[in-house]
């Protein structure tokens, strides 16, 4: 009589299912609000689907048509430089290396026990706890050429105001932005940094190594799979900003900040082009892709 | 201010003829609505919610009014009054994106010009038939003014206070500058010229402020290139309904803003970022720092309120000049106005407010408060509205209005209107390659076959 065996994949079922259920409800959320809303974005960017008019009360599919308007749009290349700029500036550079520079710096206070470490640490989280909306408002209250404090003390001291957001409006968002975004970062990497064996340095010492090649030889290298993580989100993150830039210049003057979470923003909201608008988000989704695969594909250790 | 300019003939008349070439182009679009509904005889009853937008706090003690009104006149009704503490802009995308999903408020407050795309969407009911058994509509509203809302041959809502708009300027400035204090532009250029002059002799202050770009919201095309096309001869759209991108007129418009930011520099270029630049220079031009602006009449009442010397002393008014000419049009609206959403489930109700609150007593307390003219006409002759000169010549000068038609598009185009505008000031594209951008974005936004060339 042949003996009853379950199948494989009835007991990969029984290894896995305690990990399934652990997964499922963190998966069924991502899926409810992320996966979902997604390729509601992707069907709807098929369709010429409107806020107001004809369209909003007989939405039609129109194929890749929003994506051919998309692509001859001639907003469309300046709209991809100024996220480039953008991002590289604000989020690659500024955000990564002063979050960084920060993680490091407090570090170094703690292990001396400077007293104003946990000033400096919460002074610059500061930034960071304020919604983003206020924190652009506050920059306004700064940079207004008419009202704000910079140049109510540029003309104290009797110098003329400066056109901040007018002569520098990509360079005052990138520093705003920078500002904003530093704080994640140097929290990311604190905790790293306290993940480093300490004997490491100390070993290092014993050997004679500088301050510089310390850094170089052992933090950077145990930092490595953190740093792409960080940099990772805060490409993401930066890319998908708009509500600091649409309170400060709203991608003005002319379209020197309009960027492509805005440029949707605008096409979906002010435009009232909810087919459009969506195309314009399938193509940053697809982009956002594309930057974690590259730096995925970067972090993942050498075998 | 020219007073023969703004002789006391019969009140909208010209506006009339102005609203109805507009109406003439919606109405050419065949009708596509269904039935309007039915008004119930029974006296309103149940509960609704009233929404609308107000950031100046003059509006709420009239909108609780006409809710008690009501309320006593009819015990078993219940208003939910939903005050939104926003600009128009915002209570707009909230709005719509409530009202597509089948949801919103039974009654709400938005532009009359928003009536064509809100009645394509199927989201608010016409009230033809609930107008037609309310006597007053017939009795005291104008033709004009009555035509101002209709869309497709239905009227979607009831206007309380129009709009109108004013060249407005500073006489102390323009005495300082050399020019005189009773200025009637002789024609668009002479705008400028003046500014220059302020530039050169009152250094201390801005000269003239136009908005361009997304920073100046619908300013942008309302308050500066609308007005420009126009005053150099051309139109915005064709008798087929179609948009217009490349025209001589157009071309000029955009022309004036090279001169103004880049050439004679005469306007700040932090117009185009500051955030909503409006408020800066609508308070600069009531403080004494900022030369020659074209705004709202509405606007007129917050200086007024402040100042009340100062502003009849200070602020001159007129109206736009053309290419060849002085003080000639100006640009008109229905202003805000009360639309029913079609979803609503109690419409007689949400009409019984509309009507409580459309009375002669709160349009004309309203109206010279806030200062619009009236749109109702017995309210129009009340002795607090006729008190104030700015309101008479307010309602003066929409015998020399302009309407911009009702048009289901008009949002796509003043899109590309701050895209175009935004980057010709800025430097970024000459007039020239401006207009071709401009017909670009238009023909994009709304496709080939809705899009005219003019030569």
């Amino acid at each position: 009589m042949a003996t009853m065996t379950p199948g494989r994949g009835l007991i990969a079922w029984r290894r896995n299912r305690s990990l399934i259920g652990g997964l499922l409800p963190a998966a069924s959320l991502l899926s409810l609000f992320f996966v979902a809303p997604a390729i509601w974005a992707i069907y709807t960017s098929f369709t010429n689907r409107a806020l107001v008019g004809l369209d909003a009360r007989h939405p039609r599919h129109v194929g890749w048509a929003n994506y051919e308007r998309l692509l001859h749009s001639p907003a469309f290349k300046t709209v991809l430089i100024n996220s480039l700029v953008f991002v590289v500036g604000s989020a690659v550079i500024g955000q990564f290396l002063l979050g960084l520079a920060l993680a490091l710096l407090l570090d170094h206070g703690e292990h001396r026990g400077y007293r104003a470490t946990p000033f400096v640490y919460g002074s610059v989280l500061l930034a960071w706890v304020n919604p983003t909306v206020i924190a652009g408002f506050l920059w306004v209250a700064m940079f207004d050429f008419y009202y704000g404090s910079l140049n109510k003390t540029l003309q104290f001291f009797g110098l003329s105001g400066v056109s901040w957001l007018g002569k520098a409006p990509m360079l005052s968002l990138i520093i705003v932005n920078t500002w904003r975004g530093a704080a994640f970062v140097m929290i990311i990497f604190q905790g790293a940094l306290r993940t480093i064996p300490s004997q490491i340095y100390e070993a290092a010492r014993m050997d004679g190594a500088s301050a510089w090649q310390r850094f170089w030889d052992h933090t950077l290298p145990n930092l490595r799979q953190v740093a792409a993580v960080v940099l990772l989100s805060v490409t993401i993150s930066t890319f998908g900003a708009f509500l600091l830039i649409l309170t400060l210049t709203n991608g003005g003057p002319g379209t020197k900040t309009e960027v492509i979470a805005l440029y949707a923003y605008h096409a979906a909201f002010q435009s009232r082009q909810i087919g459009y608008g969506s195309a314009i988000a399938a193509v940053m989704l697809g982009l956002n892709l594309i930057f974690a695969a590259i730096y995925l594909r970067v972090s993942s250790p050498k075998i | 201010m020219n007073r023969d300019l703004f002789s006391r003939r019969s009140l909208l008349k010209n506006a009339a003829g102005s609203a109805g070439a507009a109406v003439a182009v919606a109405q050419g679009f065949s009708s596509a609505f269904a039935q309007d509904a039915s008004p119930a005889a029974a006296p309103p009853s149940g509960t609704i919610t009233v929404s609308y937008p107000d950031q100046a706090g003059l509006k709420p003690k009239y909108v609780t009014q006409a809710a008690e009104s009501l309320h006593s006149a009819n015990a078993g009704t219940t208003i939910n009054i939903d005050l939104e503490n926003v600009g128009d802009d915002d209570f707009y995308t909230k709005l719509l994106l409530a009202l597509d999903s089948g949801n919103g408020p039974d009654v709400f407050h938005m532009g009359g010009n928003s009536a064509g795309e809100l009645a394509d969407a199927g989201y608010i009911e016409p009230l033809d038939a609930y107008l037609a058994e309310w006597p007053d509509w017939a009795q005291f509203y104008p033709a004009s003014v009555q035509s101002s809302v209709q869309y497709k041959g239905q009227t979607w809502c009831v206007p309380y206070g129009l709009d109108t708009r004013f060249l407005y300027y500073r006489k102390d400035i323009f005495t300082k500058a050399g020019l005189p204090s009773d200025w009637q532009a002789a024609n668009v250029a002479d705008i400028l010229t003046s500014a220059v002059q302020i530039k050169q002799n009152v250094p201390d202050v801005l000269p003239y402020a136009l908005y361009g770009g997304q920073a100046g919201s619908s300013g942008t095309a309302d308050h500066a290139f609308v007005p420009l096309v126009w005053a150099y001869g051309g139109e915005m759209i064709n008798a087929d309904g179609k948009w217009i991108g490349e025209s001589a007129a157009i071309r000029k418009a955009l022309d004036y803003y090279v001169q103004a930011f880049q050439n004679d520099k005469v306007v700040d270029q932090e117009i185009l970022t500051t955030t909503k630049p409006w408020t800066a220079m609508r308070e600069k031009l009531g403080s004494g720092g900022l030369g020659i602006l074209f705004e709202g009449g509405w606007v007129y009442g917050g200086w007024y309120s402040k100042d009340k010397a100062g502003t009849e002393a200070n602020v001159g008014y007129t109206l736009f000049p053309t290419e060849s000419g002085g003080p000639s049009f100006t640009i008109g609206g229905p202003g805000t106005c009360w639309y029913i959403n079609a979803a609503s489930k109690n419409k007689d109700l949400a009409f019984a407010f509309i009507k409580a609150f459309n009375t002669k007593d709160i349009v004309a307390a309203l109206n010279a408060e806030d200062p619009h003219p009236a749109a109702r006409s017995d309210a129009a002759e009340t002795p607090a509205f006729k008190a104030q000169q700015f309101l008479l010549d307010s309602t003066a000068s929409l015998e020399h209005a302009k309407f911009i038609p009702p048009d289901p598009n008009y949002g796509k185009v003043i899109t590309a209107i701050q895209t175009v505008t935004g980057l010709v000031a800025d430097g970024e594209l000459s007039a020239e390659d401006g207009v071709k951008r401009y017909t670009d974005e238009l023909k994009t936004a709304l496709g080939d076959d809705l899009v005219a060339t003019e030569s």
